[in-house]
Formats: C-alpha cells, structure tokens, sequence
C-alpha cells in the first residue's frame, strides 16, 4: 500500500499496471512508484528478436537520466518492473489498477483492451490516458464488465510535476471505480482531480489549445514579435512567463498540429476553435527543419554562440523566419497590468489591444462551453491552474475584469455575449464571498458554496475574512483550530530578516501561552529561500558588522526558543526551503513536507557559512541516525559533505536521504492536504509533549579538520573546489568538527556549535570572495565560482 | 635453515567495488571460501594449520574485529588453527607470507594459511573514522597523501608521458583478457556465491579509448582512472610451509621463498617503493634483476609501474604475464598474496627458475619477495 502519512480514507491499489513506456506511460509509472506503490510497466516484445523486455527496460534506464526527474529518489525506480505484451501478461492478474498509456489509434487500444481484459482480476479498474478519443468510442463493442471498471484518466506532462489529473467516467463506469481512482490519485498521487465529461480535449487543453491558437493570430495580426507577445501574454495575465510562443517551444512546435488534428475531427461543427484555426507555413517549416523547440534545434527562441563564445538568446522573426538577438520589450501596458488585469485590457498600447483581443476571445470561449464541458465552472478555473499553471482559471480572470465590464464590452464591439456571462454580468459575478466562505456562480444562475474535499485544508480558506492572532509584515499567526496556530511567512520569496525572526520569537511566546501546538506554513510558491541576501550585503558594504552579527545572534536565538519550547512545533514546507528557510524546519519537533520540498543548507554557494545552526542540527541528526558507523567521523563527514556541497534534495524523499528530514517526518504527495496533515501531526505530538533534552555530541576537533582538508585538498587539485570554496569549507570544518579544543571523548553543548557557526559566519562575511559571491548571486541569481 | 616454500594458491574473482557483481559478498565471508576451497585444492590436513594470517589494509566494519581469527572459524578451521590480522596497507598480504616464512625458519610452526581481503565496496578506504594527526599532517603533510596524488609525481619526477601510461594500460588489459579467454586464470579462482570470473578486465580497451579519460587526480594531471587501478572487491590466500612438510604431505609446492624485504621511501613518491625493496631482496637472494625470468609487480598506477621497472632495469616482457592490477583490480588487502601466489604458479608453469613480486605501499615503502623453482 502507498506510503503516506495523514488522514484519509484507506487506499485500495496495492500495484499498478502500466501498458506503454513511452513520455507519458514511464512518466505514469515513475509516479505511481514515487506514491511507494509497486508497478508492472509492460511495452512490445521488439523486432530485432534479441531482449524481449528491451522497451520497457530501456524506458526505465531513460527515466532515471530524465532532468527533471521523474523519480523522487533512488528506490523508486526499484519498485518498476519491466516486463512485455507477449510474456508478462498473467501481471495484469496482480493489478488493481491497469493504465494503458499506447497510440493514439483506437484499434491498437482496443486490442490491448482485449489483452488486458482476459488477464485482469475481478474489481480491477482500467484507465486510458487518451487525450484525443472519446470514452463512448473506447468502450464501443466492449464487454459490459470492461465498461463498468473504465474510465479515462488524463495526466499532463511531466506526470510527476504537473498536478491536473482529468477523470472521465462513461455511463457505464461503476461509481466505485472512480472513487478509488479519485482517491488514490489525489492522495497518493497528489493530484488534483477534476471530473470533466466525455468531450474533445476535455478541459485543459479544449481551452488551452484556443488560447495558444487565438494568441497566436493576433500577435501576427497585430504585429507583434514573439518577445513582445509574451511579455504580454505572461506575467501580466497571470500565466506562467514563457507565455504563448516560450511555452511552444517548451512542449513542442511538433505536438500542436497533432493536438488541432484530432480537436479539428472531434469537435462540434461551428465550434469557434474551427474558425480561429490557422496552419502557419513558418511553423510548418520550422518543424521541417527541425527547429521543434527546446527538444530540437531551437523554436521561437534560440541559444546561439555570441563572437567572443558567450551563449545569446535569440528570437524568430514571425514575418521573416530569420533570428535575430531577443529584445527586452518595454511596454507601458505590461508596467501597468501591476494594477490589475483590467487596466491591462483597457492601456490604449498595443500590448493592451492584444491583451484585450486574446482575453476576449479565450475567455467567451471558456464560458460558452459551460456546461458542456464540466457541470461547474469551479472545474473549468481548477482545470487552467493546475494543467496550463495560469494564475486564474478564465472564470476568476472575467471576475477581476468585471463580468458586467466585460459582457458590456463584448456588446459594444457587437460581439456574442455567452448565455452564462449574461447571468454573471446580472448576478454580479462567478464567484463571491459571503462572510469567510466563497461561493461560485451555477448555471442556474445561483450561488453555492465551494466545499473542499475532506482533509483539504488550505490557508488561503482559514484566512479569508479573519484577522491574524498578531502579525507584522513579514509574517503573520492564525488561528487553525483545535488549539493550532499556524505561522505564515509572507516577505518577498519569504526571505528572512528581522522582522520575520520577531514573528518567529511572538509566535514561540503566543502559542507558549494559549495554543497547543504551531505549525509553520505558507501558501507560497516557494516555503522560504533563506537570509535577505540584499539586506546582508548592504550591511557588509558599509561594514556594519555589528548589525550582522547581532542578526545572526537573533535568528540563533529565536531558532533555539523553538526548538525547546514547550509545545510542539512541526514545519509544513512545499518549494524551496533553503539556507534560513532549512535551518527554521530544523529547529521544528517534526517536519510535514510536500513530496514537492526542495531543502537544503545551500549558505556555501555565496561564501558563508549556515549561521543559524544549521550545520548543529544536521550533525545531531546524522549522529543520532540508526545504522550509522561508530566513531565521531561518520557524522561530521555526512553534515561537511552535505553543506560544502550545498546538497539541496529535490524532493522531500531524497531531503530524508540527504538527513534534513528525521526517519519519522512524514510526506504529503498531495499539496492541498499539507496543511491538514502537518496540523494533525501537531496535535498527535501535543498528547504527551516534551520538550526536547539538550543535546550533546562528541565531535573530533583537529583531527577531524585534518581528515577534511585531505579530501578538499584532493578535490582542489582535481579543479572541483576553487579558491574561495577552499576558504569557506575551512570554516565549515572548523564548525562541524567542534573546533580547535574539541576532542572525541568530550562532548559538547549546543552553545558552543552555535557560537562556532556565529565566528565562522563573521570571518567568512569579511572576506572579499564572500562579498563578490554575495553580489553576483544578488545582480545575476547564479553562483560565483571564485 | 628450513626452506619454506609456497605450497597452494587461491582467490576470489576480482570485482569492481560499488558496482561489481562481489559488492553485496561480505570480505570475511568471501576470504573463508577461498581458503576453504584452497585447503581441498591441495589435500592439506586442516589439523596442521599453526596459523591463519589475513593481510587487510582497512581492518574495520565487517573485515574488522580480528578479521583472521574469524575466517578461520568461517572457513571451518580446526579451532587449534590461530588467527591473525596484519596491517602493511597493500602490502599487507605479502607481509601475512613474510611473517610466516619467519616463523617456519624460527621452527614456530610448519603450516600457514595467508591471505589478504579488502572489500572497497563495504568499508571505505580511509575507513569509517579518518582521524590523521594534525602534528604530522603539519609536520609532513606528504605522510596522507592520496595515492593518486603520488602517482602524478612519480610521472612527473621521470617524466613518465600520459600516453606511456596508457599504452601500458592497454598491455595490461590485453594481457588479462588472453589469459582469461584462454582460460588461463580459471585455476587460480574459487568461484563466490556462483560468480567465477573476473569483473574488471576491459577486453578491448584501446588507447584512443583511455586518452578520451579526463585527468582523475590533478586537473592538469596525466595519471587517470583508466591507468590506475580500480577500486576492487576480492580476497586471496595461499599456502606457505617448510619444504620437508610438503615432501612428508604430499603436497605440490609451486615455488621456494629466497629472500624477502621491506624497505621505506618518500611518502610522496611512494610508488617507488618497490625498487628499495626488490634492490634489498635480490641482494639478499645473491642475483641481480636479470637473473629474473618472472615478475609480478603491482599496478597500482602505470606510472609507478613504469618508473619501478625502469629503475630495477625490468623488461616490460617479463613483467604480469596474465595482466596486473590495472586490469584485473587491486583490493588493497588481497594484492600481496595474490601477486606472490601467481608469481609462484607462473614459475611452475613456465617453467623458469626465478620470479619476484613487489608492490609498493601508501605512506612510502616497498615489499618484495624472491622465488625460486622447485
């Protein structure tokens, strides 16, 4: 069964089948087995006539390569079988779950349909990954038995990454079925599910396919160049930044004229996606020549060899076909849309009449296919958030217009008005708030309550409406109930500084006071990137060392409160937790993570060293770690190596590897049920709290900076480890091993690393290899290797 | 004085540590069935055994604790069988042979097991707790020098090319995959857990291949990873008893023991180690180097194989007829026996008089060893 922690109903799929290794179909069964749950990957027997399992096993060698990675850690991959269609069919027998992930042609899906039907165990439930043939046509002069156990599960690429997950069930399919699949993919899968019904494109890519059509046309149209275009139809629109021709180039040139393809000979006849359609003979030739996008030569944009060997961005002439550098457009619309999307559509430049024309047509496409395509227009938001990543699904976007603005508009230019915009224009809007509930638009033209699925609990929902326990403007303590308080950060990429620290240290001393337990959590992108580098460096440059070292001093201290606080304190981070934002989830009782958690003390990389005791903690781990070598070395070596190295896991499996995560902390695959989960995990530590006691470590002093500076050496001669690295891993070592007067046999207080971490953070910040690190991180967001 | 003289020869297929088929074999585990299989090869009767001594160069995890004394009792000794763990780093198992060549001319005993084990996969070199003294890492800081280190300044110091370097690597593979493909090394090997044969041997290596290799030690180096030896799981043993008990036994000796010697060297340069010690050797014996028909001497890098040849005047013809270590895998602790043990069988099947092994030794020194026909 799934390895997860927090509530929930119990799973019922103890495997999983997957037939076809292909993208998807690996991608399908590295995540199933990212969930800790057992997969046959079966593929054809090849021609050639030498390995008959070569396409599956070759599939999971590639998936292993794959960057990003498809698999969360290194035992993933173990728990995918390859096997083929000719050989392994008796495997199906073990599945209870069987996703078929072929060609896009339904006589080769049905006829392993037929394979698959002969094998598969009573009350398994099959799935397609299709994302072109409809559900009736699939189940067509099928068995009953097989009608009733199927349905369509569509994931998006990459299957680990991308959240939607589309269900479509047929008249036929059992209820049941989908509510096993529904559960299982939303909690060992963490995906959201959204129902949709069986018609062409679903949801995501029926609205996502118009847009990236309509975007198109206009900018050609209206004669925009690529680099124009999407710095329009990008941030500004809430849409993630590589916009309409960045995102081409991302999924393929060559994947559009399959996806208009079959949307062209499924859809309904005058459906406004027929009008609209447009084959462009540069893209065609493009293709042609391989300019596929990032996959191939180039697309849109290009990294062409500047003269003197430097790497250019180069972007695609729409008219003329020919490169030329990419521009950095300044728009006056784009600076504006920071005051709303209206003001986008409405700036009279040309980025606001393009803003306009793609908005108004993608978005009165959107609503006119409510309800044909989902019940609710809740779906159809979700649907664009979690598969094409738009800030704001079309519905929340028409409200941040105005969905009377915009009905009057589409009027006034002697547009069609929507049936449904009609009703919102008159109700007000699709969604609204009533105290701290919100309630969305029905096609009846009444309100009804957004409810969450069970285990669902977001910040965003327990803030609306209420004020903080106490706050400031770095972060802010809310109420969750059940005597949990919850600690938001919310400074820019929730960086720390003073601020943020005093919020920490009032929330140490409030929860002490009239809570239970705290959990700390934010809905961000990003749960925190670490230290105010800005902040720091502005102090170095005017040698203000007084105010850094009292900042060190500061986050020390507030770290150690919580640590030792009397109630319990568990860390909830999703994204980024790195350098400030690892050693806050260190000081915590417990860490829930998102399975999608990026920790790591990465303080190395701009010259300094942690300072918060960052480096402590991870020795303690690694020290009390079961099945770690005796000897004071074992320890020392895993945390140096781990910070030296600036190891950041990239995923909340591999942070348990690399030791930030203790054995016990649990993982959410879900991100919506984080909150839910962490806050539970509170409340079961707040039964029999105690504060932990002191910890003490026996650590090697010099000898252990002798053994370190051999290995450093040794890499330093290889050319891995430069200048400056070899001055800032000095100080780590000084660090980790317990400094100059430690010896193994005595052990040591926590003070003293915190005291060893504050000098080593002091000299280091000193240095001029150190400043120019920190500077160049700040000016250019990459590492210096000086 | 009695002659002592190496009566059997055995050992483990070498295999690539972390990633070669011995990786999940524990090394105490493995050297039993060796020595279990080489004790039947030769007929001896187990209850002779006065010791069982196991070179090892990391003797800790699970080659720890008296790592000797235990495979002793893993290989189904006779618990009257002593047991006993030496330490000479690579030349440990050479030094097991040396101490037991010492007590059979002491009259302290007529029968000893040696053997050397080192699995790289299961303890790390450097094992689990490095703690080198920060006296001496200042003092002489060259007393911790990485071997690779060492190895570039042997190249350097005779102005060994990298492409020497790779053509002798070339050599040693070539060399290794004839012998295995003429099955010319299956005699020497126990089969563990059902993998019989060697694990490292690149077959059609190719100096166009290895001069592709980036520098393994030093960015501006010539020594790489294809003209050192790999890290190596395996374990090897042999027989070592006085002449007359052979005769009295039955046994088939495969060489006598002339001389032995150890000799130290500038720790950064320590793969010359094996000229101080072959020099002292061959002296003691009474011959010169080319009164030598055979030599094994250990690739730890080709470079120090280069320079030892070189200096003692070895032609490259008489050197590691079935490959060296370049090829075949070094697990540190096993080297010793292994390179004495089949210099000793080569002696026999050749047909030739005299063979020497040596090797040199981390920290700078040498061991050798002198053989001769029976």
């Amino acid at each position: 069964m799934p390895s997860r922690s927090g509530t929930g109903p119990k799973l019922k799929i103890g495997r999983v089948g997957v037939i076809g290794s292909g993208v998807m179909g690996g991608g399908i069964a590295a995540h199933v087995a990212n969930a800790g749950v057992p997969v046959h990957l079966l593929d054809i027997v090849p021609k050639d006539g030498g390995n008959r399992n070569a396409v599956a096993e070759g599939a999971i060698q590639r998936l292993i390569k794959t960057d990003p990675a498809p698999f969360m850690h290194s035992g993933a991959a173990r728990l995918v079988t390859p096997g083929n269609l000719e050989d392994h069919l008796d495997r199906l027998g073990e599945c209870d779950w069987i996703v078929e992930v072929v060609a896009e042609n339904l006589q080769i899906k049905q006829d392993v349909y037929r394979k698959i039907e002969a094998h598969r165990k009573a009350g398994s439930i099959v799935s397609s990954n299709t994302s072109t043939i409809p559900l009736q046509n699939l189940t067509k002069g099928m068995p009953k038995r097989f009608a009733k156990d199927f349905l369509i599960t569509h994931f998006f690429n990459p299957p680990r990454y991308m959240r939607l997950l589309e269900i479509v069930a047929g008249p036929d399919t059992k209820p049941k079925a989908v509510e096993i699949i529904r559960d299982f993919c939303d909690y060992a899968l963490g995906k959201g599910v959204v129902d949709c019904k069986d018609t062409p494109g679903f949801i995501a890519n029926r609205i996502g396919t118009y847009w990236i059509q309509a975007a198109i046309n206009h900018a050609i149209d209206q004669g925009l160049s690529v680099e124009e275009a999407d710095a329009v139809a990008g941030r500004p629109m809430g849409i993630p930044k590589t916009g309409i021709f960045g995102l081409l180039d991302l999924v393929g040139l060559d994947l559009m004229p399959h996806v208009s393809k079959s949307l062209l000979a499924t859809l309904p006849e005058g459906d406004d996606y027929r009008r609209i359609y447009r084959p462009q003979a540069l893209f065609e030739k493009m293709i042609a020549d391989g300019y596929t996008g990032r996959k191939g030569k180039g697309g849109f944009y290009r990294l062409a060899k500047g003269a003197d060997g430097s790497r250019v961005k180069e972007a695609i002439n729409l008219m003329t076909g020919t490169y030329h550098p990419a521009g950095r457009p300044r728009i006056d619309s784009v600076e504006a849309a920071r005051k709303g999307l209206k003001v986008l559509a409405e700036h009279p430049d040309k980025g606001g009449r393009y803003a306009w024309a793609v908005l108004r047509d993608t978005l009165s496409y959107a609503v006119s296919l409510v309800p044909d395509i989902a019940d609710q227009v809740t779906a159809v938001d979700e649907a664009m958030r979690l598969g094409y990543a738009w800030k704001r699904g079309p519905f929340e976007m028409i409200d941040q217009l105005g969905a009377k603005w915009f009905a009057e508009k589409l009027a006034g230019e002697g547009r069609a008005v929507p049936a449904l915009l009609k009703t919102a224009a008159d109700a007000g809007s699709f969604y609204r708030l009533q105290g701290s509930t919100v309630e969305h638009l029905g096609t009846d033209g009444a309100y009804r309550e957004i409810v969450r699925r069970p285990g669902v609990l977001l910040l965003a929902d327990v803030k609306r409406g209420k004020q903080p326990i106490v706050g400031n403007r770095a972060a802010s303590l809310w109420d969750l109930g059940d005597g949990v308080a919850c600690l938001e950060f919310h400074t820019k990429m929730n960086a720390f500084d003073a601020d943020l620290l005093g919020m920490v240290k009032k929330a140490v001393d409030t929860v002490a006071k009239s809570y239970k337990a705290l959990v700390i959590h934010n809905d961000s992108d990003n749960f925190s990137v670490g230290a105010n580098l800005g902040l720091a460096l502005f102090a170095a440059n005017v040698a203000l060392w007084p105010a850094i070292d009292q900042l060190v001093d500061q986050g020390q201290k507030t770290f150690k409160a919580l640590k030792y606080a009397p109630f319990p304190s568990v860390g909830a981070p999703s994204g980024m937790a790195l350098g400030g934002g690892c050693e806050v989830l260190l000081h915590c009782s417990a860490i829930q993570a998102h399975a999608e958690s990026y920790i790591g003390l990465v303080e190395c990389g701009v010259g300094l060293v942690p300072g918060w005791g960052g480096s402590k903690e991870l020795l303690t781990r690694w020290a009390t770690m079961p099945g770690m070598p005796k000897g004071p070395m074992p320890p020392v070596a895993k945390a140096f190596e781990t910070v030296a190295m600036a190891k950041v896991g990239k995923s909340a499996h591999e942070s348990k590897e690399l030791g930030f995560l203790r054995p016990a902390d649990g993982i959410t695959m879900n991100r919506d049920r984080l909150l839910a989960d962490a806050k539970e995990t509170a409340l079961r530590l707040a039964k029999r709290y105690k504060a932990p006691e002191p910890q003490e470590l026996r650590l090697p002093g010099p000898t252990g900076v002798a053994a370190i500076s051999l290995q450093v050496e040794g890499l330093a001669l290889q050319g891995k480890v430069t200048r400056h690295d070899q001055v800032v891993v000095a100080e780590l070592a000084k660090v980790v091993t317990g400094g100059e007067d430690a010896d193994h046999i005595d052990p040591i207080g926590e003070d003293k690393l915190y005291a060893l971490e504050r000098q080593a953070f002091m000299r280091l910040v000193k240095t001029e290899g150190t400043l120019a690190r920190m500077e160049h991180m700040l000016t250019t967001g990459k590492p210096l290797r000086n | 004085m009695r002659n002592v003289v190496i009566a059997g020869y055995a050992r483990s297929p070498f295999h690539f540590a972390h990633k070669g088929e011995l990786r999940k074999v524990r090394p105490d585990e493995m050297a039993a069935q060796v020595i279990e299989a080489l004790i039947k090869q030769t007929g001896l009767p187990a209850q002779d055994i006065e010791d069982v001594i196991v070179g090892c160069a990391f003797p800790e995890g699970e080659q720890g604790f008296n790592v000797g004394r235990l495979i002793g009792l893993l290989g189904h000794l006779p618990i009257s069988a002593a047991g006993a763990t030496v330490n000479r780093f690579c030349g440990s198992s050479m030094q097991a042979i040396h101490m037991a060549a010492g007590a059979i001319q002491m009259n302290a005993g007529e029968v000893f097991v040696c053997g050397g084990i080192e699995s790289m996969t299961r303890v790390p070199m450097g094992g689990y707790n490095p703690m080198p003294s920060p006296k001496l890492m200042k003092d002489m800081p060259a007393a911790y020098m990485s071997m690779g280190q060492t190895a570039e300044n042997v190249a350097r110091q005779y102005q060994i090319t990298r492409s020497e370097q790779e053509e002798f690597a070339v050599g040693s593979h070539a060399k290794a995959a004839a012998a295995q493909a003429g099955g010319r090394l299956d005699a020497e090997i126990v089969a563990i857990n059902g993998v019989a044969k060697d694990g490292c041997i690149r077959a059609g290596t190719s100096k166009e291949a290895l001069a592709g290799l980036k520098p393994a030690f030093m960015e501006e180096g010539t020594v790489t990873a294809g003209t050192s030896s790999p890290l190596t799981d395996g374990a090897s043993a042999v027989l070592v008893t006085s002449e007359d008990y052979a005769k009295a036994h039955g046994l088939k000796p495969l060489a006598k023991i002339r001389a032995i010697a150890v000799a130290g060297c500038a720790p950064e340069v320590m793969g010359l180690g094996p000229i101080g010690a072959s020099k002292k050797a061959l002296k003691r014996a009474g011959i010169a180097a080319k009164d030598l028909d055979i030599v094994e001497l250990n690739e730890a890098f080709a470079s120090q194989a280069i320079a030892s040849m070189r200096d003692l005047d070895i032609p490259v013809e008489k050197v590691n007829l079935d490959g060296g270590a370049i090829a075949l895998g070094h697990p540190l602790g096993a080297t010793g026996a292994r390179i004495t043990g089949k210099a000793a069988a080569l002696l026999k099947r050749e047909g030739k008089g005299l063979a020497l092994s040596t090797q040199c030794i981390g920290g700078g020194q040498g061991i050798a060893t002198v053989l001769e026909a029976v």
